[in-house]
């Protein structure tokens, strides 16, 4: 079994924002150039997530809207001080819970040499405290 | 939207141009975490709303050995981007300060000086070093930004940045233009004072200390000083400042929005008062 990865990067525009990454991740796996095996994305922040939906604009805002009501932003949350490890403030404890309820990755499986997908999946790169520069991998186990 | 009080040393073309920065960054700032490009820096101006910022630098040469981030970087990114507006700094004690100064308004463009005491370890009230700079400013006619109350930097010492301090500096040099950042918390009643007192001192908003920005400032505002002594004594005098990178810029503006203010008053504070304090002519709906 081989493995490939990939590290991409982007910049949200956004304080929260849905970005269709679906494309990039075609082109990592075709790069990748195997015929069998498993496609992981993960996200590499606690801030932002990784989710799978139908491609439509409505579906989109309502999946920000719903983050918003999980984990709203005026609530007395714990993660509101200032992080020594850091040298900032960490003020934005509703965004790391948006991203746990979100997930920071996602699978599909690779067959004949072409990801499965099902005809109305589109991948997103949800940016939950933009706007950022982000990471998130693209990684092919397989053969 | 102006914010008054932002230092861009956390943008990587900076340390990208002088490494040092990052050592400069960790040791004298306490900043910690990676810079960020030029370009997700101006995406956050965007999304905070933001017109206009004023970037700042701190020159620690005497006590710390380097200086965060330099006149001459600050000329460059004002360059790079008309959204920004240029503060000098320079050591107090070096022999040179007054030499350095003159060249970074005259040379550069920048347009004021921010002194932190509490980084670059002076005493506000020193005659012999202070006191020809703040002369220099008023000449100059530019003000001053002092870092007030608590510095974030884990050599900083806040004593220094006591707002009470600068009193006689205030009454000695009655033309200057003195802007005391975070409302110089934990002395917030000291800069209180010196704000209904004199029309020449400016408080600035970023009061970050615990909670989230708009928990600290509805603390230091609402609670401490009163939302109606705002407006009785302050609405001329209160400037939005981030205090970027210490906290995402956005957050100081919901932090303001948050107050829910009359929005003449919170249009005085996010654009008007910095405006006629900065001399800035039209083009701007604030």
């Amino acid at each position: 079994m081989k493995s490939f990865l990939k590290t991409i990067s982007l910049h949200s525009k956004e304080d929260m924002e849905i970005i269709d990454i679906t494309q990039e991740i075609l082109d990592a796996v075709q790069e990748a150039g195997f015929d069998l095996g498993t496609v992981h994305i993960m996200t590499k922040h606690t801030t932002s997530g990784i989710t799978v939906n139908e491609g439509l604009p409505d579906i989109e805002q309502d999946i920000l809207e719903m983050l918003h009501r999980i984990a709203p932003r005026k609530h007395n949350y714990r993660h509101a001080r200032f992080l020594h490890s850091d040298g900032q403030m960490a003020v934005n404890g509703y965004s790391h819970l948006r991203s746990a309820v979100l997930g920071k990755d996602t699978i599909f499986p690779l067959h004949d040499g072409k990801m499965v997908m099902g005809s109305r999946q589109t991948i997103y790169f949800v940016e939950m405290d933009g706007p950022l520069h982000r990471e998130y991998v693209v990684h092919v186990l397989g053969e | 939207m102006i914010d008054l009080h932002s230092n861009p040393i956390h943008i990587r073309e900076l340390s990208d141009q002088d490494p040092k920065l990052l050592d400069y960054a960790n040791r004298i700032y306490g900043l910690k975490s990676s810079p960020h490009s030029l370009e997700s820096h101006l995406h956050q101006l965007d999304v905070a709303g933001i017109d206009k910022a004023v970037i700042m630098p701190i020159d620690c040469t005497t006590v710390h050995g380097g200086k965060l981030v330099t006149n001459e970087q600050i000329s460059w990114l004002l360059e790079k981007c008309d959204r920004f507006i240029g503060f000098a700094s320079v050591d107090p004690r070096d022999p040179d300060a007054l030499k350095n100064l003159e060249k970074a308004v005259k040379e550069y463009g920048l347009i004021g000086l921010k002194l932190d005491a509490s980084l670059q370890q002076f005493d506000v009230t020193n005659e012999e070093y202070a006191y020809p700079l703040y002369q220099l400013c008023t000449e100059l006619n530019i003000p001053i930004l002092f870092h007030g109350g608590m510095s974030w930097s884990p050599i900083g010492i806040a004593e220094l940045s006591n707002p009470i301090k600068l009193e006689t500096v205030i009454q000695t040099f009655p033309s200057l233009k003195v802007i005391i950042s975070q409302f110089g918390w934990p002395w917030v009643q000291e800069a209180f004072m010196l704000g209904i007192k004199y029309k020449n001192v400016f408080l600035e908003t970023s009061i970050l200390f615990s909670g989230t920005p708009s928990d600290s400032v509805r603390q230091v505002l609402a609670e401490q000083i009163g939302i109606a002594n705002l407006y009785r004594s302050l609405s001329e005098q209160i400037v939005f400042g981030s205090n970027t990178p210490r906290v995402d810029p956005k957050r100081l503006v919901w932090a303001i929005e948050d107050l829910e203010l009359d929005k003449k008053l919170e249009k005085k504070i996010f654009y008007k008062n910095a405006a006629r304090l900065l001399s800035l002519s039209g083009g701007m709906d604030g």
